[in-house]
């Protein structure tokens, strides 16, 4: 006991140099105070406490967690890399695509973190910690996709374009094409003000179609590395409970209709019509749900039509959300089911509208909100 | 309508054993023990009343024999009656805490009303 007693003392000290200027003093008093307090367990507990204290005060749980995702993001990038790469034969076409499709992914999520590095449409995250989370599963997710398809196609022989043989050109004009659709809003805004959103939008759209169509799975690599990026950023449209019940109910969505799919496939493919059926159900009812929680959730003192207005949009991203994250873990388990990564988001949102219509016009009654930081103040 | 920022019942308390004695310093284990507040409670809630100015705190001087020197804390000209305040403002004592719904221990809750009460 006295020797973890003087081991807690010795961490306690070395944590306190972690801390800034004005907290270092605060871990001292802890330390200075120790001896004072009982030998044994309380003592323990009086020096665990002080190690708390350096904890919280020098945010050593926000940089562990971050480190841990980036760690964890890396890995499986490595990961989906390295299974690229060990496909059975190198000369195969379908090899060669599948090595760029994760190649893509993988430059997606490591290149507009850094773009986004300042602040942006991508960054640098929000400062809660459901973004923090939705932005590591939602890599790690996508990293997922990437082995799916590469599994798919080394088991079966073919993917969703895998009869497609590859061509690099393609792939060039399909990734450039992209980017003119991505970086077409800010510049044409920054340069042009004059020009009508609409109209961009409508061109940024088309071109986006465009591009899913000649390189659906790359495309949709880049898309949902941007999105994932833009809705976890600090200047997100989208609020930390919206992001929350898009990501639980996309999630729980996801997993049903993966469960739908596997519970309901036959060799002669006899229930398809019905396991189509049954996964897009269960994204429009779950947006549905994620539109009505993330609306019911949106608090504010505005006046009740802006608040109305502001519930509702919550609601339509939330639906959107929950689509699109219910798309990416279905296909995760049955890459097949790719096409879910449009329709999702589309099924989502309309189900978040609607959702989030009607929770904005049948609005919780209001609770006393709280908070606990530090067990310091409380709100009334 | 604005949100109205009040203290939790743990701040109370460590407010009520501080402006029980105002113009006293008290190091940190003399307030754990008279609060029932764990070190990892205790101060964070010290450090952020620092932080808004309603305590000062300060190194023993000297250098005392068998012993370092201890951090002391009192209550600033501000804090006595930002804290005299709060008190009179506490809520009723509650059977249960406000974090954990544990049954609050004998005077812990009842301190701040107590010397809402009395004064300081």
């Amino acid at each position: 006991m006295e020797r973890l007693t003087r081991l807690l003392a010795g961490v306690l000290r070395a944590a306190a140099r972690w801390l800034p200027p004005g907290r270092r003093e605060w871990a001292e008093a802890v330390r200075a105070e120790a001896d004072q307090v009982p030998a044994g367990w309380p003592r323990l507990g009086w020096l665990a406490g002080g190690l708390w204290l350096a904890v919280r005060e020098a945010e050593m749980m926000r940089k562990v967690v971050y480190w841990l995702g980036v760690v964890t993001v890396a890995a499986t990038a490595a990961w989906a890399v390295r299974l690229s790469w060990q496909a059975s034969s190198a000369a195969h076409p379908l090899v060669v695509t599948d090595r760029v499709r994760v190649l893509v992914g993988v430059a997606a999520l490591a290149g507009l973190p850094w773009v986004g590095r300042r602040r942006g449409w991508f960054g640098p995250v929000g400062t809660s910690i459901t973004a923090r989370l939705v932005r590591v599963a939602g890599s790690v997710a996508l990293c997922g996709l990437g082995m799916a398809v590469v599994r798919m196609d080394r088991d079966i022989g073919g993917g969703p374009h895998g009869a497609t043989p590859f061509s690099l050109p393609r792939e060039i004009v399909a990734v450039v094409l992209l980017g003119v659709a991505l970086a077409a809003l800010p510049v044409v805004r920054t340069r042009w003000p004059q020009v009508d959103s609409t109209t961009l939008w409508v061109f940024s759209g088309m071109t986006g179609a465009i591009v899913l169509a000649v390189v659906p799975l790359q495309a949709l690599a880049i898309i949902y590395a941007g999105g994932i990026l833009a809705v976890t950023s600090r200047r997100s449209p989208v609020a930390t409970t919206s992001l929350a019940a898009g990501a639980m109910t996309g999630l729980a969505a996801g997993l049903a209709a993966a469960l739908a799919v596997y519970g309901l496939n036959t060799p002669d493919d006899r229930y398809v019509p019905l396991i189509l059926l049954s996964v897009f159900a269960i994204t429009l009812l779950l947006g549905i749900l994620a539109g009505a929680v993330a609306s019911w959730l949106r608090s504010g003192t505005e006046d009740p039509d802006a608040i109305r207005e502001a519930r509702i949009r919550q609601g339509l991203l939330a639906g959107s959300m929950a689509g699109a994250v219910c798309g990416v873990v279905l296909t995760n388990f049955a890459a097949v089911a790719f096409f879910m990564m449009v329709l999702g988001p589309l099924l989502g949102a309309a189900g978040g509208a609607l959702g989030g219509t009607v929770a904005a016009y049948h609005p919780r009654k209001p609770r006393p909100a709280r908070s606990w930081a530090a067990g310091l103040f409380v709100r009334s | 309508m604005p949100r109205r920022t009040a203290f939790s019942a743990q701040t109370l308390s460590v407010l009520a054993a501080l402006a029980a004695r105002p113009s006293d310093w008290r190091h940190g284990y003399d307030l754990a023990r008279e609060t029932g507040l764990k070190s990892g409670t205790l101060y964070p809630i010290l450090l952020r009343l620092a932080d808004r100015e309603l305590v000062e705190a300060c190194w023993e001087e000297g250098e005392p024999a068998g012993r370092p020197r201890r951090h002391l804390y009192r209550l600033t000209s501000d804090g006595l009656p930002a804290a005299t305040a709060a008190l009179a403002a506490a809520p009723a004592p509650a059977t249960r805490t406000a974090r954990s719904g544990r049954p609050a221990r004998p005077g812990r809750a009842a301190a701040p009303r107590r010397l809402a009460q009395e004064g300081p």
